[in-house]
């Protein structure tokens, strides 16, 4: 768990970030969203010490990170940066076992971690694990670098803007690996981003910051909800809002069961999002889908009307 | 940049031993075959009584050479690292501005000054001469060591840092690594001036390669002047190519261009 209370940072008469308090709860994703210069960056380093705050508490797993041995603590915690940061002089193998190795693992352990991190993210040792960083394109070179960070198996992560240099077709691909690792391996993860879309797609808690303070936070849908002011609702895209909210709320939880008339034409399966399912009526003229299951098997129906009348009833319930 | 291309690509054709076992075996050729070239010598200077510079052993005078320049670049290679290394550490950042406008100094500074302000203190022989050749020489060593260490990649080292090295670690497997191939150009650079330079230490009393030259512009026997010379020449290329090779094989371990 990462807590942060009343953190401050100072550099010289510049006040970088400005009273921040926030909670990460163990294995929750946590996005912390801004324009760039808005202090996100140096509340993550402020948590691996690589910035020592001015002010407040930063808590980790129950004790305050002064009580940490510095180069312990960071052994401690996974860190993933844009420009990840791998060293060009070692190969792909080496870079990913390097806190095992600090941590004095048996060669024979690291060996084994290092295979199976490869694995889990698609880069064969055979083909990669011999190259060096340079011989790797953006997409595989920051797999490298998330792999280096999950190589002693930390319970927290942190990651700075790592997709943020990616082109955009790779950068989704990884974020959707993440999101399957994420929830196979329930990392505490704080991640810096200024993509929304990329914030609102990962994480489970949203914080977006503005020149030092945390302007709003909650989870992504409460935030498309009632964003608190006109910043946090350009941030959320505008008049795209009512979209990405609709990306965020699933199928299933809104359809209907099967009605007497016959079944729609177009089906969809129940874990696609209402945003996927507007956009399958707008493509097929047609105001009702079939919902169905992984066996394509049909479970229910989806009409237009509904999915207006759910957001209503959504901006309705969650007022009170 | 076909042209560049060929010429790379014959230059890794070329065994890498090639040019210093050529340079060397040039160089061995001269220090030992010298008597023999006396024709050669005579046809420079067919009037003088004698074409041979005799008063030493060639291979003794280049031992002398060698020793002479081997400590001092030994003694700048310590001194200069590590001062580059001191300065660009978080606690001697303070020093950065001196040490860098200290090592110009010493190569703003004549050797032959140097020398001269020298021998009253350390007398005649062969310390003037070291002390001129470890003032002259610090220079480009300090120079590409902090060139080197300020180039590694402030993302990498931040990386370094956060992955949980020391800074002991990080200096010696990260810093120093990348840094390498700019220091080892800083120390090439250093000890091929320094031959040449070292051959002034035979007007102090230094006895090197520098003795014929000195010898020849005294008596006005040219043929003295080249064996000298071109004695030192060939050191110098040997040495040279050296490092050409050792630099080729630290280029070709890190490979990261």
């Amino acid at each position: 768990m990462i807590e942060l209370s009343h953190v401050s940072k100072r550099f010289d008469t510049e006040i970088a970030v400005d009273d921040i308090s926030l909670r990460v709860p163990k294995g929750k994703f946590c996005a912390l969203v801004g324009t760039s210069g808005c202090g996100k960056s140096t509340t993550l380093r402020m948590i691996n010490r690589l910035i020592e705050h001015s002010g407040g508490e930063i808590i980790l797993d129950g004790q305050a990170i002064e009580a940490y041995d510095p180069v312990k603590l960071r052994r401690r915690i996974g860190y993933v940066i844009q420009h990840t940061g791998l060293f060009p002089h070692w190969r792909v193998a080496r870079n990913i076992g390097l806190v095992p190795r600090l941590l004095k693992w048996p060669a024979a352990e690291v060996q084994a971690r290092v295979e199976e991190l490869m694995g889990l993210l698609g880069l064969p040792v055979g083909e990669f694990g011999h190259k060096y960083p340079h011989q790797l394109s953006g997409g595989q070179a920051q797999r490298v670098g998330v792999a280096r960070a999950l190589a002693a198996d930390p319970d927290i992560l942190l990651m700075d803007e790592p997709f943020g240099a990616l082109d955009p077709i790779t950068r989704e691909k990884l974020q959707d690996e993440l999101a399957k690792l994420q929830a196979r391996m329930q990392k505490t993860v704080l991640f810096v981003t200024h993509d929304m879309d990329e914030a609102l797609k990962l994480a489970d808690h949203l914080v977006v910051m503005r020149d030092g303070r945390i302007v709003q936070q909650g989870t992504p849908l409460a935030l498309l909800q009632h964003p608190a002011d006109p910043f946090v609702e350009s941030l959320l895209g505008g008049l795209e809002r009512g979209l990405k909210q609709a990306a965020l709320t699933r199928v299933r939880d809104h359809m209907t069961s099967m009605g007497p008339t016959l079944p729609a034409q177009s089906r969809i399966p129940a874990d696609f999002s209402l945003r996927q399912a507007l956009s399958m009526m707008l493509r097929d003229h047609s105001d009702r889908l079939t919902v169905v299951d992984q066996h394509d098997v049909p479970i229910g129906e989806l009409t237009l009307r509904r999915i207006i009348k759910e957001a209503q009833f959504d901006r309705g319930s969650s007022r009170e | 940049m076909s042209d560049q291309l060929s010429v790379m690509q014959s230059r890794q054709q070329a065994p890498m031993w090639l040019w210093p076992m050529l340079w060397g075996a040039l160089l061995l050729i001269s220090v030992m075959g010298m008597p023999y070239a006396e024709a050669l010598f005579r046809w420079i200077e067919p009037n003088a009584r004698q074409v041979i510079y005799t008063r030493a052993e060639f291979y003794v005078l280049l031992g002398r050479h060698l020793l002479v320049v081997g400590v001092a670049a030994a003694v700048t290679i310590v001194v200069g690292v590590l001062a580059g290394i001191a300065v660009t550490r978080e606690r001697g950042h303070d020093f950065l501005p001196l040490v860098g406008q200290l090592a110009s100094l010493g190569q703003t500074f004549p050797p032959v000054a140097v020398l001269a302000l020298a021998v009253p203190v350390l007398g005649f022989g062969t310390l003037p001469i070291m002390v001129a050749l470890m003032l002259y020489g610090l220079l480009p060593i300090v120079r590409n060591t902090l060139t080197g260490l300020q180039e590694v990649d402030a993302d990498i080292k931040m990386a370094s840092h956060a992955m949980g090295m020391t800074p002991t670690q990080t200096l010696r497997q990260v810093e120093l690594p990348l840094a390498a191939p700019v220091i080892l150009a800083g120390i090439r650079t250093s000890v091929t001036i320094n031959i040449a330079t070292a051959a002034l230490g035979a007007t102090m009393g230094a006895s090197n390669l520098g003795d014929p030259i000195i010898a020849g512009i005294v008596n006005g026997n040219m043929a003295y002047v080249v064996q000298g010379a071109l004695t030192i020449a060939l050191l110098a290329l040997t040495v040279d190519s050296l490092f050409e090779l050792l630099q080729r094989k630290l280029r070709s371990r890190l490979s990261t261009s």
